[in-house]
This record gives C-alpha cells, structure tokens and sequence, in this order.
C-alpha cells in the first residue's frame, strides 16, 4: 500500500544543512497497522509528513498506492490525499468554525457526496457523539474533539490512514478511549494504519513497530500478540 | 518476533498509474462550502470588520460622490441663476438668427434681452435708468422677485412684463413721482407700470450698461415703439441658452467657429470670478476628500483582509491535508469575496444614498433649489471601488494563502504565523493608484497624494531603520508598566512600523482636511466680510468728490477711499513692442473692470503700417494714489511713500508677467486723447481679486496723470433701508452712476455658506474612515496580545500594569504617527495650497503641538479600548482558545 525507497530529507538551517532523514526505506502492506516511534526530534513526524505527500523530500520517493508522490505535484497530492488519505492529529486540527457535524461532512462533501450529513451522524454517532453533533470544537473537550477528529478520517472512507501522536494531548484515560476507538474503527474500515507515536504501550497496539533514531531505522520489529498470522510468517522467513 | 527492517511486507510492483483525479467540486458544494465559511467567519466575528471597511468605502464613496454630483447641479443651477440662463451669449449687436435657430434645433431653450440706457419720463419728473428689454421667455433659470410697492416684501414671479408694462426698482419711483398703475414713457412708447423689482437673476451681468442707474424692464416688443434704439445707439444684445449639459456642449462647439470674436458665449464661469473660484475649490475639497476616503477604506480593507487571511491558514492547511486543492481553496475563497463585495455594494449604495439625503436635507436652507436626480455614475464609483479595494488590497493576502503548506498542520513553526511583508502589495498600490486617478481625473491632485503617501513611508522607513538600529530587548521587562511598554514596542517593531504607517496617514488625512477646510473657510470669510461695501460708485468728477463724502457722513454712511481712474494701454515697454504671454482666460476676471465696461479683447502689438504709431494693448482700468489699497501687499520693491515722486508705476504681478514686464522697466502708456506717457515700475503686487473691491491692475504714482483729470471711482456699504438715499445722491449728483452689486454679494455668500457646510460634511465623512482604520489597525495585533497577555497575566501580572503598558505602548506609536503625520500634512498642503487652491501657504504652528498630541491621545485611548478585551477575557479561556 504504501512503499518508501531510501527517503532523504535535509532542510537548512541558520547553522548549514540539517540531515532530518537519511535514506529510509519501508513498506506497508494494505490493513497493516504501522507504529512509528522515536524519541524528539528523531524525524518521526517529518517521515509521516512524507508518506502522506504533505512535504516533499530532498532524495528518494515514496510509492502510495501505486502512485509515486515525486512525480505528483502539490495539486495532484492534494487530490490523492482527497481520494486515499484520513488524518488524525495530535492538536485535532479541527475548523473550530464548524459544528462536530460539520467537520465530518467536509471531506464528504468535497467528494461531492450528497449524503454527506447522513454519513457523518452516522459516524458521530459511531464515536459516541451523536449527541453532541452541533457543538462547535471549543465547547467540546481534548477527548471529544479526538474522537471528532476520528470520525472526520474515516468520513472520507480512506484507505490509509495517519495519525500523529494522537493521544499525545489527552490524559491516559481519555488515551485509551481513543486509541480503542481508533483500532476498533480501523478494522471495521480495513484501514492501513501508520500512527507517529512516543508511546510505547499505543505502538504494542500496531502489527509493526518502527523505530527511527537520528533519522534512520534502527528496527522494525513485529508485534506478536497483534499482527496477523501472514505478518508474523513473513518475518519468520527473512 | 523480531526481523530486519526491509522487506517485512514489501508492495507490489509499481505496475498501475492511476491517474490522480480529484472530482472537480460541484458549485452546489463550492456554495454549499462557501457560504457555511462565510457565515461562521461571520458569527466569529473575522468578517465582519473586512465587511465593515468594505461597506464604509462603498458608502462613503457613493455618498461622496452622489452628493458632490447634486451639489455640482445646485450649484451650478444657483449660479446659473446669476445669469438667468446656462449660458449666454452676448455682443453690441443683433445675432444672426440662424443661430438662435440652430439653438433651438439643437432642444434648447432661449430668450432675448437688450440693455440700453435711456431717460424716462413722467408727468412730474424723469429719470436716467438702465432699461432692459426682456423676451416672453425670460429668465430661463432663476425667478424675478418683485412686489407691489416700492421697497416692498418681494415674491417670485414667472416670467418678465407682459407687452404694454414696465417693472422698474423701487426707488425709480420716488424719482419720478409714480406709483404702480402709473404709467411712464420711454422714449415714444407709453408703458403701464404693473410691479416693482425687488431682485433680478442676472441684475450683474454686463457692464455699465446694465448696471448704470435703477432697472426699467420692459418686454421686447414694445422696443419698437419707444423708438430709442437707433443706428449707432450703444446696446448690449444677450442670448440666453438653458438646457442639457451635452446640448449646450455641443452648440457652443458650433458657435465657436462662427462668432468671429464679436459675440462671446460664456458660462456663469466666465462671468464670475468669485463664484469660480468657490465652485473650483469646493470641487477640489470634496474631491481631496473621497479620494482620501477611498485610500483610507483600502487601507482598512488591506488590514483586515490580511488579519482575515493570516487567521485562515491553518485552517487552508487543514483543507489541503482533507484533500482541497489550491485551485479549490481559491474558488472558495474568491466566492466568499464575491459575495462579501456584493453585499457591501449592495448596503454600500443603499447607505451612501442615505448619506447624501441627510446631508441635502441638512443643507435643505441653503440649497433651495429642486435638483435634478443623481445619475447611476456614483453607484458604479462606489462599487468599482469596493472591487478594486478588494482586488489590489485583498487578493495578495489571500493568493498567499493558497501557498499555505498542508505540513503545517504537523509542525506549526513552519510558517510564521504572519504574513510576509513581502507581499506583493505593489498589486495594491498600483490598483489604488489607478483607482484615484480614474476617480480624480486629476493628475495634480493625484500626484500629490502619491508623493506625500511616499513621503511619509521614506520618512517612516528612516525612523524605523534607527529603531531597528537600537539594542534589542531581552525578555519581558515586566517589572513596570513603562518597560513592559517599551520592551512590547521593540518586540513588535515590524508590526509597528506597519502601525506608524497607518495612523500617519490616517492623522495626516485628517490634519489635511481639517487645516484645508479652516483655511478655505476663513479665506472666503476674508473675501466677503460682513461690512463689505455694496455699492460702486463711478463716473464722479473731482469736484463732486467732497460733496458726496459730505452726503454720505450726514447720513450716517461711512464714505470710502476715491480712487481716479481713465482706461489706458500699454504701448512699449523700454521702447520695445509688448509680448503678451498667455491667454485672457486664465487672468482674474475683476470687478472694476467688468463694471467699468472694458472687457474687450485684448489684441497683440503690431506696428501700425499707416502712421508707424503703435497699437496700445492690454487696455485696463488705470489709477494713481498714495496709498496702498487694501488686500494689496507689495511682493517686489517697494511702495512710494509719503512724499511720492511722479513717474512710477505698480503693477498687478501677475499682469506684469504676462507683460513680461519687470521692476525697473520703462513703460509707455496711450491714455487716451492721443497722450503717451512713461512710467518705470516701482513695485509688483499681489491683489486679492474676488474681494469684490476696486482693484487695479496698473497704479500709477500721483502726479504722474493728474493733469489728464480722469474720473473717479469709490464705494459704499448701504443697508437695505439706506437704499432709498441714491436717490437723493443722484438728484444731487444725476451725473454719477451708482452699481448695486448687493445682490451679487447675497448670492456669492450663499454659495460660500452652501459649499462650506459640504466640505465640513465631508471632513466628518472622512474622519468616519479615519475611524475605521484605526480600529482595524488596532485590532490586527489583537491575537498576538491576547496570547501575550494571557500569558503575562497567568504568571501574576495585574490587569492594571498590562493596562497601563497598552496604554504607554500605543500612546507612543501615537506620539511617533502624530509627529509624521504633521510633517507629511504641512509637507503635502505646501503644494495643495500653492498649486491647487491657489492659497497663500504658511506653517500651521499650532497643528505642530496639536497633530503629535491628537496622535498620543486619539491612538492611546482607542488602542486601550480595543484591547481591554484582552485583559477582560479569562487567561484560561484564550489559552484554551488558542490552543
């Protein structure tokens, strides 16, 4: 589903050229559950960004759904990221403009789906918000809003999804909530997961956990109480 | 468990390329998406303040401008009551009557008058009048107010006497020892008198003729019969000509060709100096002042489209990572645009009208007259305005939020959360540049705008090249109100700049209408003060001048200055043939010349090839005196003084460049009776022309003519009441001619007291702008501050020491705006007043004090005021805001 091939990215800084990732390479099969982890400043974030065609790297590419981001322009990513790519953020990113309804039915309405507002209930509701549906983000609280943000990814019955630290703004209690939420939602959708996380016990969660220090790889290793029995076959015959 | 890092679950081979299509967003979701966007903004409040800066510059500018077009037609139309007509045209003799054809074919309206002196007559006694012979249709513009007794309460009246009457003013009759129903004759014809004039529209125009003793108004027809219009009689034939502008345009064009310099067409322009000018200055005013309306809308429109915009990325940020591309977001957000400037043109126009209604209602005791509607033209200035404002000041801001990287919702540092100065603002300059000088049509006024817009942002990039220059500051410094000011200015130098920017000319826009308005106002003021002589009186010989200053004091009327006077020309001027530089037209036109009769042309100097005498040209009204006459100050050497010596002369500056003459020249003068005199010229000076004073453009040195007798010329301020002494003067004197000209100084006082009230109307629409911009300046930085000072206030500051350092910090952006904006106004009025009112220029001492002081109270306070939501709002609740 999602393949890199030896992904660079250096920026430059005031103190000369900062080397954020050195040659990465990963593949992510379709329904895999993907946990990036890392200390600051490991380039967790910067891959995710990557992989989701939000930033362009320095060198190498990355292949999603068959579709190489270095051949696409930002428009083109743009449209791709409308038609395979759901987001959860750490911050929520949520139009505090919008109601929670609102919010969910956007990236169906820009499918031009006319059922836009019957899906996104739905959806709500899945996530345990119907009742709530036509508050607006800041009367909500941190786990609300997470479970908004969750439903608005799925909204767009994406088939990757990208989280980023999602838990990384609510307490441990709400955490969970969330993250079972989130898994749960992904395997009723067969979503491929790839989460950024610090959080060891979120990444036991995953099929895979990647671990990233200064920019490279250093392990990519295979849950065994989580990951399907494929997966598992697979590591066993590298 | 574990395995290496590639190859885990490697995908299949890149064999398919889909093509990458996003479904083009339909117009039902592009409105459907839009207009949930716009009303959210506009509950949050973000709109609204672009949307007020949007609706303001619609409305002040349509309002402007439909008030400036309908005061143009009120007064136009009032003064083109002073000539009873649009236009008229006049010469010493009949005009061939295909013009007048040609005048009607082309829709306009006409009528005939002929003025001519003749003496009445009655049973008990006769009169010299001043008899004016009027068509059926006289005045085409303008009423004749008379009434049925002598010095009577007067009524306005259609139309002129019928055939078989006469209307004469009050005061023909005591003269003649008639009442109304008398009847008079004038030359053969005997005519009924049937009403007394109280006022007449064109009773100024003319020369002598038509001003030399009281009015007798008979109808055309009867002329035939009075017999007294012979060949040779001296008569003053007048065309009058009412209708569409485009008409009359149109017909003058055709005329041009075929007057031969006999007849001359004129508008109320031509014909008064005085209501000339104030019409060109009121014009100038109003148009200084929508233009800085418009730049000021575009300034506050710049500002809060770019607060708007800068409020809006994480949120574009958020639609790109959804899938929205920067086409998508660019229709999104134009469409939002489109219907932000529709709405605001929409209110604007409604709002403007409303505004120009109230202001013609406010002026409904000056302006008396019914106007004509306003045309659509101000509707489509109003909203070119809003569109172009929006376009050139709006589009930069939001073109960069297309660029908004979609990364930025996973790393917030990326962008700074300001927009780049570098915005191509050049796109707004050059809009609004286009904008004035289409609104202005005027390339003066538009370039001094821009040089003064430019100097104050040369001036302002001075000062904050040496801010920037200072030491910077290191932390808060919030241990006092004046540090934590300080340290907040550095820190927000850019920011600040930009302030300065804004409230400088803002201030100066205001300080420029305001020191404009004063100075006009006092000028006109200055013209026609309230004790200005209302009488002139001419053809008095040397002999009669004690008698009648005698007259005067016993009758409680103060008597003025004599002055001699003789028509003269000049001939050469150090034995070479004058050159004359320019054309009649631009020369003031002057009262005591016009009154004196000696408007002909001038000619140029040639050689006369029979006798080898030269031609005198520029002939003028002469004078010679010892003393300096009011409103003339001397601007080139010097006065003669007590003990003047003959020979010298003192010219008019104007006219002596026109003559090319300068000081220490030797001028020859034909004064008449085939004399020839010399005269070197002493001094220049400059003479107030619309004072409505006997003015001169050549003064001799006494002695130098006296011996060429001459007549003399003076005035007089008589009231209404006192009306009835010329005729005891006249009786006493029959050979002087007494000019009323009350009339004439009633009209041009109304049409001070009209155009003073629009400009001070017009200041206030403008301050409103200024307003608004302020208020938008202000609240640009609000976001910064919320968070600063939630910040400040959770770490224990008091709400009164982060008060008082807003207060210090935007008294002093004040101090700085108000010291720019002082020089920027004085900078820019040295040339408005030089070059565009054609006033005296001088420093303006107190706006020195006042223009810093307004800056540091006016900002100070309203910066305090629209930010004390910032100390009013819980930390918790902006924190949490934003986030």
């Amino acid at each position: 589903m999602i393949k890199i091939e030896n992904l660079t990215k250096r920026v430059q800084t005031s103190e000369g050229e900062l080397v954020i990732l050195k040659g990465v390479s990963l593949a992510v099969n379709k329904a895999e559950t993907v946990a990036i982890v890392g200390a600051s400043g490991s380039g967790k974030s910067t891959l995710l960004g990557l992989m989701a065609g939000l930033d362009t790297s320095s060198s190498g590419d990355v292949i999603l759904d068959g579709h190489r981001l270095s051949e696409l322009d930002e428009e083109q990513r743009a449209m791709l990221r409308g038609q395979l790519v759901g987001f959860v953020f750490q911050s929520f990113q949520l139009l505090p403009s919008l109601t929670a309804l609102e919010n969910v039915m956007l990236p169906i309405e820009l499918k031009n789906d006319e059922r836009a507002r019957e899906k996104a209930t739905l959806l709500l509701e899945r996530v345990g918000l119907g009742e709530r549906s036509h508050h607006y983000p800041n009367q909500l609280s941190g786990g609300e809003q997470q479970r908004v943000a969750i439903a608005r990814a799925f909204a767009s019955e994406a088939q990757i999804l990208f989280a980023d630290e999602p838990t990384g703004n609510l307490d441990s209690a709400t955490g969970s909530k969330v993250i079972e939420l989130l898994f749960s939602l992904n395997k009723e959708y067969a979503t491929t997961l790839v989460l950024v996380t610090h959080d060891e016990r979120l990444a036991k969660q995953c099929h895979r956990t990647v671990r990233l220090v200064a920019g490279e790889i250093v392990s990519d290793e295979v849950n065994a109480e989580t990951a399907p029995q494929a997966a598992l076959e697979g590591a066993a015959h590298d | 468990m574990t395995s290496t890092a590639q190859g885990v679950a490697s995908g299949a081979p890149i064999s398919k390329r889909p093509s990458v299509q996003a479904d083009p967003m339909t117009l039902t979701t592009l409105a459907r998406l839009s207009l949930r966007l716009l009303w959210r903004d506009w509950q949050g409040g973000e709109l609204r303040l672009l949307f007020l800066a949007l609706v303001m510059a619609v409305t002040s500018v349509t309002g402007i401008a439909l008030f400036t077009d309908r005061l143009e037609q009120a007064l136009l139309s009032e003064s083109a009551n002073m000539l009873a007509a649009d236009r008229v045209l006049s010469g010493r003799d009949e005009a061939p009557a295909e013009w007048i054809e040609e005048a009607r074919r082309r829709n306009l309206e006409t009528a005939q008058t002929l003025a001519f002196g003749s003496m009445v007559f009655s049973d008990s006694g006769n009169v010299l009048v001043s008899a004016k012979a009027v068509s059926d249709a006289y005045p085409l513009r303008g009423q004749m107010i008379v009434a049925d007794r002598p010095f009577g309460q007067g009524a306005p009246i259609a139309g002129g006497p019928a055939a078989g009457e006469v209307w004469v003013e009050s005061r023909v009759m005591p003269a003649l020892g008639v009442e109304v129903g008398d009847s008079v004759f004038v030359g053969n014809a005997e005519l009924t008198i049937t009403k007394v004039i109280i006022t007449e529209p064109d009773r100024q125009q003319g020369g002598m003729m038509d001003n030399a003793g009281p009015r007798l108004m008979l109808n055309t027809a009867d002329v035939p019969a009075t017999a007294v219009i012979q060949v040779g009689s001296r008569v003053s034939y007048r065309y009058l000509f009412a209708g569409d502008g485009d008409d009359l345009e149109g017909y003058a064009q055709w005329l041009d060709s075929r007057t031969n310099g006999e007849f001359r067409l004129r508008d109320v322009r031509d014909e008064s100096a005085e209501v000339a000018d104030a019409l060109n200055k009121a014009e100038s005013f109003l148009l200084l002042g929508s233009l800085f309306a418009v730049l000021l809308a575009g300034v506050a429109i710049a500002l809060t489209a770019r607060r708007y915009s800068e409020r809006h990325f994480d949120y574009v940020a958020i639609l790109k990572t959804l899938g929205c591309t920067s086409g998508q977001i660019m229709s999104l957000y134009m469409s939002i645009q489109v219907v932000l400037v529709l709405v605001s043109i929409v209110l604007g126009s409604i709002l403007g009208w409303g505004i120009h209604a109230l202001i013609l209602r406010a002026l409904s005791a000056v302006i008396s007259v019914n106007l004509p509607p306003a045309g659509f033209t101000p509707y489509v200035i109003g909203s070119m305005t809003a569109i172009i404002c929006l376009l050139s000041f709006a589009l930069p801001p939001l073109l960069a939020l297309r660029k908004t990287s979609p990364l930025r919702v996973l790393r917030k540092d990326l962008d700074d959360n300001t927009l780049s100065a570098k915005l191509p603002y050049g796109i707004g300059l050059a809009g609004s540049l286009v904008l004035i000088l289409w609104y202005s049509q005027d390339l003066l006024l538009t370039s001094i705008l821009v040089l003064t817009v430019l100097g104050v942002v040369a001036l302002l990039s001075g000062l904050s090249w040496l801010l920037l220059r200072s030491s910077t500051s290191v932390g808060m410094k919030a241990g006092s109100a004046w540090k934590l000011a300080m340290s907040a200015t550095r820190r927000r130098r850019k920011q600040n700049v930009l302030q300065v920017l804004v409230f400088s000319l803002t201030i100066m826009s205001l300080l420029i209408l305001t020191l404009l308005r004063t100075d006009l106002i006092r000028d006109w003021q200055a013209q026609l003060p309230e004790n200005t002589p209302n009488h002139f009186l001419m053809n008095v010989t040397q002999s009669q001048v004690a008698g009648i200053e005698e007259f005067f004091r016993s009758n409680g009327v103060e008597p003025n200055q004599f002055f001699p006077m003789m028509s003269a020309g000049v001939t050469r001027i150090n034995g070479e043939t004058p050159q004359l530089r320019g054309s009649d037209e631009n020369e003031q036109s002057n009262l005591t010349e016009r009154s004196a009769g000696s408007e002909e042309p001038e000619v140029a100097a040639e050689e006369d090839e029979g006798d080898g005498a030269p031609q005198r040209v520029s002939t003028r009204q002469i004078t010679w005196t010892s003393r300096l006459p009011n409103d003339n100050q001397i601007v080139a050497g010097t006065w003669w003084g007590d003990n003047p010596t003959p020979g010298f002369v003192s010219l008019d500056q104007d006219y002596a460049d026109r003559l090319n003459a300068k000081l220490g020249d030797v001028i020859e003068f034909d004064v008449g009776q085939g004399q020839l005199r010399e005269a070197t010229v002493q001094s220049l000076r400059s003479v107030r022309w619309d004072n409505m004073q006997p003015n001169f453009f050549i003064i001799f040195s006494p002695g130098s003519l006296d011996d060429l007798g001459g007549t003399y010329l003076s005035t007089a301020l008589m009231e209404q009441e006192q009306k009835a002494l010329i005729n005891g003067l006249l009786r006493l004197y029959p050979t002087i001619v007494v000019i009323e000209i009350d009339a004439l100084i009633e009209q041009i006082q109304n049409i001070i007291a009209q155009v003073t009230s629009a400009i001070e109307l017009i200041a206030f629409l403008v301050l409103a702008c200024g307003s608004l911009v302020l208020l938008a300046c202000v609240t640009a930085t609000l976001d910064e501050r919320f968070r600063e000072n939630a910040i400040l206030r959770t770490l224990g500051a008091g709400r009164r020491l982060i008060l008082t350092s807003l207060l210090i910090e935007f008294a002093s952006i004040g101090l700085i705006a108000g010291i720019i904006a002082t020089l920027g106004a004085e900078g820019s009025l040295y040339y408005l007043q030089r070059e565009v009112f054609q006033q005296e220029f001088a420093l303006h001492y107190w706006v020195w004090i006042a223009g810093p002081l307004l800056g540091m109270v006016v900002i100070g306070l309203l910066g305090v005021m629209a930010t004390r939501r910032v100390v009013n709002t819980s930390p918790l609740t902006v924190l949490r805001h934003i986030g």
